[in-house]
């Protein structure tokens, strides 16, 4: 009954040692490591053998090729194609993180209807036969009552087969009202159909250029293709070439430049007439070029003489008569010089008189359509269709405000691959011109602020999922791209091209007459024609024919009057919105290749790369000069409500010294309503404090920021 | 209630007194425990810790009580084997609050690692380059150390001692003591001087990094000697607080003194040794690495030259003086604050080298970091005092601690059994 | 530390990054994150709890108005040979469980995540905070983990990682050669998932001792410094920049001193 204490003690001691002497001790911690090593909730990817599948990146206008890692069907890494004509293996923040929005939270899974009010998140799941049948049912009442008109399309783009289709239909249908998302390449077109009588696109040969002249062009900031272009400014390093950046704000290619020459904002136009003074004074001009290749020369210069003089520059843009000077003797004396305009990305139009001042440099020193200079690239076919691809581009800057006073009747809009509601700019007008839109259909692959206030949507694969031929922005030697499917649909989505297929077909004759197609696939092969051949097996087609046309049509004369027969109504100096007194900063957006700010939201990889100084937990930081700031009585860090005539926003401040005095920068691409909670909710969007800034000249928009205060909050 | 368990005639407060002040300082334990499980169960996202902070408010209190409790195996040293007889009359004391605070560092360590059940790594794929290498195996070699140096004053418990099995295994453990003290001593100064190490090999941190003999920089030195300076003098600080808080004497005059008196030299002779290494770090070690003193002491909101000078002059040399002065020890007062300060120097020096030296931007083109810990961080680092008090409160309770107790307080006997 | 080798053929892989053609565009970041399956946070703003194996800094030459100059820097870890490039890099000799490795066939300092028990002394240790500590468990939303790759763990909370030179390529390229018979392996076939994502072709990634890679040469260049090298850390990353306040940037220096 006793347990003796030796007894207990020998016990005790002997089972210490018994028990370390089993394996039962050992084999638990060996267990604890391995456990704390797989816990069950730290993912496992399975392991598999690589393959490799080529496509191309529709993200922004860049038109990368993209070489996709694929593990046992699953894509695991997007790269750039080495040897690729548009990026040679390099690609952007943006591209790299295509995977997160192909797998990401926010795709749209299958069609859906709107059931709760406008914007509420309540839908229900459709089938496609039941979404498809509900808009050509739609689209055909329409019709019947001759309001044919009345219905119009978004589109973020206007190249290629699936626009074409777009377009198609809409012919076929009897609106005109198919309109491209607004951009620089507006104000590019009109520019050179009003200066030279052709149909088509500026691009500027930067990588050949030994001097570049840029009116605030981000050059490095996703400006044109962009990492093309970022390619484009190495080789110019490398080969010795300078570029000069003119712009108010000390950004990445300003940074980088050779010189930055701060310029008050919205002067840039005077700047480029003051230097093409220099230049005809100091008779520096290329003459042979001028003679034989443009017209109303002494028009322009005796407009310039009198009106632009250097003095007047000066006052004008803030830049010092020197410096004018020397710029113009630069210029004229480079061997491949090149003035650059669009600013930013190019997500503005811009005045006409901006790019005709612009192009007015270029055609003084001749290197218009000449190796490192401006070609002007015309709208090419590469795809050709039985019958005839209507041109039914529109002016979309006019849309929301013509639906908004009653002027335009828009009775059903589609939108495709653009996020109107996020991008275009005084947000709130564009809202309560989409509220009077009774039907909105959305094509959108993901859950952003348009498809979020649209009532149908139906929605297009990732582009990692399907074909689609690809068009680099703005390269002298076009590019054209195949996007291949890398994954099979992940969802129950459907290709845009062969949902407006199905609608026609739905429709019935005559509509369905113009669509003899049984799938996008097949219309496309059947649309590229000989050049599928290529196109399919090398992945992209470059057309160096194009850019040989172009040298060879230069006999098209430069008009350096842009046909205007008052040349000052060309260049009138734009005044900005909003009460001087009450709004005595200027606002003014900037780009970066960190955030997107195009129809695709930034995904998490992305807003991980945004500095502290611009993003703070959910609050945008604006640059401000410490000077200003000081006068403001503001420091680093503080709050703040930036107000303008069309709205106004908390910020907090960020003393930037390479920013003017008397403005605030504030980074385009944040403050997304829609999207998941790694973008959703962060920072403020400064469309909704920007309005539109119609130029006379144009009917453009030129806004290129508003006026501000900044009171401390 | 629990008189039978009370030492001998000692004379202890009333059972539900005693429950009180348990529950009080035992409230505090749980509140620091309720952090721990949250820094184990949710991770060290709990704590304002961050990459520029990987070592923070815990490896500072780890390294701060394992130098105060240097006590233990200094005077360790001291009684056993310099054989200063006269204090064994606090040695226990010593070796109690030694057990403290290397198990409470324990406990601390267990918390600040990111993967505590891997721990045991550290001696499974030791790196024997590794500081903290060193410091882990001395370390728990030491722990272990003291607990058999704590066993034979738990064994004298009343009850416990009334049983001849644990009576004989008490006196023999008693007998062999200066064995375990002596490899006490020996793995002290190793670890101690590890510790220092820790920071002092840094050569990425122009300001933690020292030159030195081996693989030994200077600070491995200065840490075993501060440890062994400062460490007596919270041995006599926290023997003071009992004092007051139970209202009796405890320790004899002279006892405290003596303890006082080399802790003052010591201290001395340390702050001397300490102000060497720091000319000798600004004039030498720093430029070479383009570093100016006041680059570690300007354009921050709080690391400013002061730290430096109540470090070594108002914490180091002033202690240092009091103690050394007969009159200066002798004074109640003068005793008392300079164990304050020297306690202070001791943690100082250590903030410094953890904290500071995460602060300061080593490129150029980085800023100070400056930090504050989260409660989380805070509720674990009380929780070893609130522990160390329920444990001395215990052994005081129901051991005896204090073998001068009887005789300094004979009116308070406990009258008979 | 592995025992020394006295094969003269070790490798020594390094980067030329050139700071004149570095845009600050981020893609380095990225390709990083993407290669490497690095986790995100819904708020990735508090840049000191923020994975980035590859950060890119942005330095000021600290004047006014306007004559304010902006650098970008990108900053992987320096893989450090440490004093005497005995491999004694800062962080390694640091780690007490050998979690973090010196490897002297390719001078690469390694990583081991499920060695490591988060001590985070290494990351006390590195000047360069060029480690970052896993502070959360790693989340990915519904769905999203199907993009990550099998070539490189995912990283448990609690423990420290860095850039590893993207070393799953190389075994992958080593692996090759192998099996085609060859003993060695070309520039090209291993190349970082950073290098080769750059637009501007800012990053070189190669053999610093092989004479037929371009970082050979590069790395002589005379604008070519390194981060700090005062402190005999020996970082395998060069940078270029033909402006010298950036170079003076990459280390520190007293006030007297030219
Ligand atoms: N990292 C990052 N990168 C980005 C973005 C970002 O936010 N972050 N944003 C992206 C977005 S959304 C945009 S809008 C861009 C801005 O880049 P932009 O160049 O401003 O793009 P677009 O506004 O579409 O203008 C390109 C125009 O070029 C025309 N075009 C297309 N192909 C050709 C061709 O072969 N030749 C010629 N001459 N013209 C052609 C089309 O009409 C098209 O409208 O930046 C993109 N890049
Ligand atoms: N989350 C997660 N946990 C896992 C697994 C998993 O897939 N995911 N797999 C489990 C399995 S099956 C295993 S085998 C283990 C493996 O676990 P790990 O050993 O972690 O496996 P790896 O990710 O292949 O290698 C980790 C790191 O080791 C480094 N490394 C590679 N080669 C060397 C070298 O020669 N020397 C040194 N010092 N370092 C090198 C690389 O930098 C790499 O980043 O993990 C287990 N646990
Ligand atoms: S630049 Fe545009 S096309 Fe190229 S990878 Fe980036 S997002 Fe895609
Ligand atoms: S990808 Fe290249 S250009 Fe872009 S930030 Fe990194 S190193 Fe610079
Ligand atoms: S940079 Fe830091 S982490 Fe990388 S090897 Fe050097 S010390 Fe180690
Ligand atoms: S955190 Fe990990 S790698 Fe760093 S020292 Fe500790 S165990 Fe080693
Ligand atoms: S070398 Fe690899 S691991 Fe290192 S920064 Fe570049 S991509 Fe990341
Ligand atoms: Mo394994």
């Amino acid at each position: 009954m006793k347990i003796g204490r030796r007894s207990f003690l020998s016990l005790g001691i002997g089972g210490i040692a018994g028990i370390m002497l089993s394996p039962l001790p050992w084999k638990l911690m060996d267990d604890s490591a391995i456990w704390t090593q797989a816990w069950p909730w730290t993912p496992v990817p399975p392991k598999g053998e690589a393959t490799y599948v080529n496509s191309a990146c529709t993200l922004c206008p860049g038109g990368c090729g993209i070489s996709v890692r694929k593990i046992n069907g699953r894509a695991v890494k997007i790269e750039g194609i080495e040897g690729h004509p548009v990026n040679d293996g390099g690609i952007c923040v943006l591209g790299l993180s295509g995977l997160q929005l192909l797998y990401g939270p926010t795709r749209i899974r299958f069609p859906f209807k709107r059931v709760g009010e406008r914007g509420a998140g309540k839908w229900s799941e459709i089938s496609w036969e039941e979404a498809i049948s509900e808009v050509a049912q739609k689209l055909g009442d329409l019709r019947k009552n001759g309001q044919s008109e009345s219905v119009a399309c978004l589109s973020g783009n206007d190249k290629g087969t699936v626009p074409a289709l777009f377009k198609r239909f809409f012919s076929a249908y009897g609106s005109s009202n198919f309109m491209r998302i607004p951009s620089v390449s507006d104000s590019y077109e009109l520019a050179v159909l009003r200066s030279s009588g052709q149909k088509a696109q500026l691009a500027f040969d930067i990588e050949n250029s030994d001097f570049i002249l840029s009116f605030g062009s981000g050059i490095i900031e996703g400006w044109g293709s962009p990492v093309h272009m970022i390619r484009a400014n190495s080789i110019v390093r490398k080969a010795g070439g300078k570029i000069i950046q003119i712009e108010p704000r000390l950004s990445n290619t300003a940074a980088k430049s050779d010189k930055w020459i701060p310029i008050n904002p919205g002067t840039e136009y005077a700047l480029a007439l003051g230097i093409a003074n220099v230049i005809i004074l100091k008779s520096l001009f290329n003459k042979n070029f001028v003679d034989s290749n443009t017209s109303e020369f002494n028009k322009f210069a005796a407009f310039v003489k009198s009106v632009y003089s250097i003095d007047n520059v000066e006052k004008i843009t803030g830049i010092k008569k020197e410096t004018i000077e020397a710029l113009a003797l630069e210029f004229a004396g480079a061997a491949k010089p090149v003035a650059v305009c669009g600013r930013g990305q190019g997500k503005v139009q811009g005045s006409l008189g901006e790019v005709m001042a612009v192009q007015a440099l270029n055609a003084l020193v001749g290197n218009i359509n000449k190796k490192g200079g401006v070609f002007t690239v015309s709208d090419h076919r590469y795809f050709t269709l039985p019958g005839s691809v209507p041109d039914a581009t529109k002016l979309a800057n006019h849309f929301t405000d013509e639906v908004k006073s009653g002027k335009y009747t828009a009775a059903v809009l589609f939108v495709y691959e653009s996020n109107p509601l996020y991008s275009l700019s005084d947000s709130k007008s564009v809202r309560e011109a989409f509220a009077k839109i009774p039907f909105i259909v959305s094509f959108s692959s993901f859950m952003d602020e348009t498809a979020t206030n649209s009532d149908l949507i139906l929605p297009n694969h990732v582009y990692l999922e399907r074909y689609e031929d690809v068009y680099a922005a703005s390269l002298p030697i076009p590019v054209i791209s195949l996007s291949s499917p890398v994954v099979s649909p992940q969802f129950d989505t459907k290709h845009a091209g062969d949902v407006i297929l199905k609608i026609a077909k739905k429709m019935g004759s005559p509509v369905a007459d113009s669509f003899a197609w049984n799938s996008y696939d097949s219309y496309l092969e059947e649309a590229f024609g000989d050049n599928w051949k290529v196109l399919s097996e090398q992945g992209f087609l470059e057309d160096r024919t194009v850019a040989l046309a172009a040298l060879i049509t230069a006999s098209k004369k430069f008009d350096f009057t842009a046909g205007f027969t008052d040349i000052k109504s060309l260049y009138t100096p734009l005044v900005t919105e909003g009460d001087p007194d009450k709004y005595p900063l200027f606002l003014i957006p900037y780009d970066s290749m960190r955030i997107a700010s195009g129809y695709i939201g930034d995904p998490p990889f992305a807003v991980k790369t945004v500095e502290d100084t611009v993003l703070k937990g959910n609050d945008i930081l604006v640059e401000v000069n410490p000077v200003t700031a000081k006068a403001l009585g503001l420091l680093e860090g503080n709050s703040a409500i930036v107000e303008t005539a069309r709205g106004k926003a908390k910020v907090k401040i960020h003393l930037f010294e390479g920013i003017m005095p008397g403005l605030v920068a504030m980074p385009r691409g944040l403050g997304h309503s829609a999207y998941d909670n790694y973008l959703a909710g962060k920072g403020v969007n400064i469309n909704e404090l920007i309005g539109s800034l119609e130029d006379p000249a144009s009917g453009l928009d030129a806004a290129w920021g508003i006026r501000a205060a900044l009171i401390k909050a | 209630m629990d008189s039978k368990i009370i030492s001998g005639e000692l004379k202890r407060c009333s059972t539900w007194q005693f429950a009180l002040w348990i529950s009080a300082a035992g409230a505090v334990l749980l509140w620091g425990v309720y952090a721990m499980l949250l820094c184990w169960f949710k991770g060290l996202n709990q704590t304002n810790m961050n990459d520029s902070y990987g070592f923070a408010l815990w490896i500072w209190a780890d390294l701060a009580i394992i130098a105060l409790g240097g006590g233990a195996f200094f005077t360790g040293f001291l009684r056993y084997i310099i054989g200063k007889d006269e204090l064994k009359n606090i040695v226990n004391y010593a070796v109690i609050i030694g057990f403290i605070c290397y198990s409470s560092a324990l406990i601390i360590l267990g918390i600040d690692v990111g993967q505590p059940i891997r721990g045991w790594f550290i001696f499974w794929h030791a790196n024997v380059h590794s500081m903290l290498t060193e410091v882990a195996f001395c370390l728990t070699c030491y722990l272990f150390v003291l607990i058999i140096e704590y066993i034979p004053i738990i064994l004298e418990n009343r009850r416990i001692d009334n049983i001849p099995f644990f009576h004989n295994l008490g006196h023999n453990m008693h007998s062999i003591m200066a064995v375990f003290a002596a490899t006490g001593v020996f793995l002290s100064f190793f670890h101690q001087g590890s510790l220092g190490g820790v920071s002092g090999v840094l050569f990425g941190r122009p300001f933690a990094y020292r030159e030195g003999v081996l693989i030994w920089p200077w600070t491995f030195f200065l840490f075993t000697w501060s440890a062994a300076a400062c460490g007596p003098c919270f041995t006599i600080l926290i023997t003071k607080i009992t004092e007051k808080i139970t209202g009796k004497r405890l320790v004899k005059d002279n006892v405290i003194e003596l303890l006082a008196k080399i802790s003052g030299w010591m201290i001395g002779t340390y702050i001397i040794a300490k102000i060497i290494d720091t000319v000798y770090w600004i004039k030498v070690t720093l430029p070479a690495t383009g570093f100016g003193l006041m680059d570690f002491y300007s354009n921050n909101p709080f690391y400013g030259i002061w730290i430096l000078v109540l470090e070594i002059v108002i914490c180091g040399i002033l202690p240092a003086l009091i103690l050394i002065s007969e009159k200066g020890r002798k004074n109640r007062y003068g005793l008392i604050i300079a164990a304050i300060l020297a306690v202070l120097g001791v943690c100082i020096n250590r903030w410094v080298l953890v904290l500071q030296v995460m602060a300061a931007p080593v490129l150029t083109f980085e800023t100070w970091q400056m930090y504050f810990p989260s409660w989380q961080e805070i509720a674990t680092t009380i929780l070893p005092l609130a522990y160390g008090i329920i444990i001395i409160s215990f052994s005081y309770r129901y051991l005896p601690v204090f073998p001068q107790e009887k005789e300094l307080n004979p009116w308070t006997i406990n009258g008979g059994k | 530390m592995k025992e020394e080798k006295s094969d003269k053929s070790a490798k020594k892989f390094g980067m030329v990054i050139d700071l004149d053609k570095c845009t600050g565009c981020g893609s380095c970041m990225v390709a990083c994150m993407a290669e490497n399956n690095v986790p995100f946070k819904e708020d990735e703003s508090k840049k000191l709890v923020s994975i980035t194996w590859m950060r890119v800094y942005r330095l000021t030459n600290g004047k006014s108005f306007p004559d304010t100059e902006i650098c970008y820097l990108p900053k992987p870890c320096q893989h450090c040979g440490g004093k005497g490039e005995h491999g004694h890099s800062p962080c390694v000799s640091v780690c007490p469980a050998t979690a973090t490795d010196y490897n002297k066939e390719t001078g690469i300092v390694s990583q081991i995540y499920t060695r490591c028990f988060g001590c985070r002394y290494c990351m006390a240790a590195c000047p360069y905070h060029a480690r970052y500590f896993n502070w959360w468990d790693p989340v990915w939303p519904k769905g999203m983990e199907e993009y990550l790759s099998p070539n490189v763990s995912v990283r448990m909370r609690g423990v420290v990682e860095k850039c590893s030179f993207c070393f799953h390529r190389y075994q992958l390229a080593k692996d090759k050669a192998y099996y085609e018979g060859r003993s060695d392996i070309g520039e090209n076939e291993y190349q970082t998932a950073c290098a080769q994502a750059c637009p501007a072709g800012a990053i070189t990634f190669g053999d610093l001792n092989d004479s037929g890679h371009a970082v050979y040469e590069l790395k002589k260049n005379k604008n070519a410094f390194r981060l700090l090298e005062r402190l005999q850390t020996n970082p395998k990353i060069y940078y270029l920049s033909s402006r010298q306040w950036i170079r003076r940037a990459g280390d520190n220096y007293l006030k007297n001193e030219k």
